[in-house]
């Protein structure tokens, strides 16, 4: 096991139909995760994420460029780089005829751990997966979060050096899923490597270490996601209830969004003072916060979108 | 990092018997479709035995290796099943265990359970046609590769398809036109003769011809027994290397 956890180059992906025009899912995704990074990738609906999710983990040919998963080369040797992977696919489900617990050790004998070690790590990821108390119960009698979870729980426990999660927590409530957040920081703390897609901007923000957006089947902003809000203009927020009207005498300031009446500024923290003066002296009420990485994703994105 | 002691490749068939018994704790927990899984043989042993029942020592070998022939479509429905909307076939082709294992493991793990009821008719037709030990061989032998045709043939089948529902009705003509219409519950030489070197180069029917003669039950040229073995063997062995090169090409996309 060498080189990075993963490095793709120029990865394109064409989609062909018969009747249909091509559909260009990848159009040169470059990217690297480093060993023991958690990495998030996000975008629209149909930007290509899962598409390079199911290239990275050997189950889709890319039609050009390369990706390599710890320097064995994804398309052309798989099953050099299958052993070192896991993977929770997007809308999977386990075997409805097991129980969470046939299901997590099953999967860990499947990949040909001994029965003890499968058995430990079956308890351990049941527990922190708060499945210990369904366990026993076919998945079919679970709810949709318990089977996520249970799919969750069941690559987890192979402590693959390198996890691809597709929307891992969907379905999942707020509990679950800072279990799962858990789950993972402590997996990357024993080593492992994790590239998951969500829609759940809280959840990238507070799991990944770095980000990429891709839209359109490009990368277009990668970072933390410190550098993605700093990327809007500022990282701080300023809400000018009925400012939509005066957006003219804010625009300098950074992005602003109009939503109705009411008035969104980015701003830079150093320009902080200079814009309340300013609302004060137009008569606006003005409240300060964060940017979200929601918002930034929305500008990022939607800027991308303008521009096309 | 503690991670699982694998290898560092996939060897073929690498993880065939954790994931066989993974699927027949699957099957097992189906208690009810065991029992279903022999109504057609049921009722046509009911109509066999109704019309002629000379004729219920050769229906119930029939059935035997109708029910080994069937078990390619529950493969078909099972593997298309667990792909389509569980993407059982990401979960655990993404990883260490080998496609071959993935195929073999499903169609072997169905074998396992649903031979229950299999055992049963065999035990019947013992009691009715009282077997030598080299026709009961024979039979073993011949619903083994009549097995192997099926399930490979089921995988390879379900591989094609994106939609479950599609899959009922060409499952079921498959299955009932090949292993009902030609002479697998009666006699072969019942068929007519214009057509049976068709019925010599289906499998199931092929193996009924075999296992009757050797039983006395009908008369077989020896053109029509290297026809049948000879067409038994190059179907099972050609249909099980092309499954299994197509469950390692279908791992990235067919």
């Amino acid at each position: 096991m060498t080189g990075e956890a993963l490095r793709s180059d120029r990865l394109r992906k064409v989609y062909t139909t018969k009747g249909s025009p091509p559909v260009e899912a990848l159009a040169g995704v470059s990217m690297e995760v480093h060993r023991g990074e958690r990495v998030a990738l996000l975008g629209r609906n149909g930007a290509g994420k899962t598409t390079f999710l199911r290239i990275a983990s050997t189950l889709l040919r890319p039609t050009s460029g390369s990706i390599e998963v710890f320097g064995f080369d994804v398309a052309k040797t798989p099953e050099r780089a299958r052993p070192f992977i896991a993977v929770v696919p997007q809308e999977g489900k386990p075997f409805f005829h097991l129980t969470p617990r046939e299901q997590v050790y099953t999967y860990l004998r499947a990949r040909g751990l001994p029965r003890e070690t499968a058995k430990a790590r079956t308890e351990e990821s049941l527990e922190r997966m708060g499945l210990l108390d369904f366990a026993d119960r076919l998945a079919i009698t679970l709810s949709g979060g318990q089977r996520q979870r249970t799919m969750v729980a069941t690559v987890i426990a192979t402590e693959a050096p390198l996890l691809f999660l597709d929307e891992p927590s969907i379905g999942m409530d707020p509990f679950a899923r800072r279990d799962v957040w858990e789950s993972l920081r402590n997996l990357t703390r024993r080593g492992s490597t994790i590239l998951l897609t969500t829609h759940y901007l809280d959840e990238a923000e507070a799991l990944s270490d770095r980000l990429y957006i891709i839209e359109r089947g490009e990368v277009l902003v990668s970072g933390t996601s410190d550098d993605l809000k700093r990327s809007v203009g500022g990282t701080l927020k300023v809400s000018l209830p009925g400012g939509a009207a005066a957006v003219e005498r804010f625009r300098s300031f950074g992005s602003c969004v109009a939503d109705g009446e009411h008035l969104t500024v980015i701003v830079a923290p150093e320009r902080l003072s200079e814009i309340m003066d300013l609302a004060v002296r137009s008569r606006l009420t003005a409240t300060v916060g964060p940017v979200t990485l929601e918002e930034a994703f929305l500008r990022v994105v939607g800027r991308s979108i303008d521009e096309d | 990092m503690r991670t699982e002691a694998s290898g560092a490749t996939v060897t073929p068939f690498r993880g065939l018997t954790a994931f066989l018994w993974t699927e027949v704790l699957v099957q097992a927990h189906e208690n009810l479709a065991m029992a279903t899984s022999m109504v057609v043989q049921g009722v046509l042993l009911v109509f066999v035995w109704i019309l002629d029942p000379a004729l219920i020592g050769v229906a119930l070998l029939g059935a035997i290796l109708f029910s080994m022939f069937a078990m390619g479509q529950r493969v078909l429905n099972e593997s298309a099943y667990i792909r389509i909307d569980h993407k059982a076939n990401d979960l655990y082709l993404a990883g260490p265990l080998s496609p071959e294992a993935y195929f073999f493991g499903i169609s072997a793990g169905i074998l396992l359970v649903y031979l229950t009821p299999v055992a049963i008719l065999g035990v019947l037709a013992a009691v009715v046609i009282h077997p030598s030990l080299a026709v009961t061989a024979l039979l073993v032998v011949l619903a083994a590769t009549v097995w192997l045709f099926a399930a490979s043939i089921g995988y390879v089948f379900s591989t094609f398809f994106r939609d479950n529902r599609a899959i009922w009705a060409y499952a079921s003509l498959f299955f009932n036109i090949f292993g009902v219409l030609p002479p697998v519950f009666y006699p072969f030489d019942k068929f007519p003769e214009a057509l049976r070197p068709v019925a010599l180069l289906m499998p199931p029917s092929a193996a009924a011809a075999l296992v009757q003669h050797a039983i006395g039950a009908t008369a077989l040229s020896g053109g029509q027994v290297a026809l049948a073995v000879g067409g038994l063997a190059v179907e099972a062995v050609t249909v099980f290397l092309f499954a299994i090169y197509w469950a390692r090409r279908t791992v990235q996309g067919v």
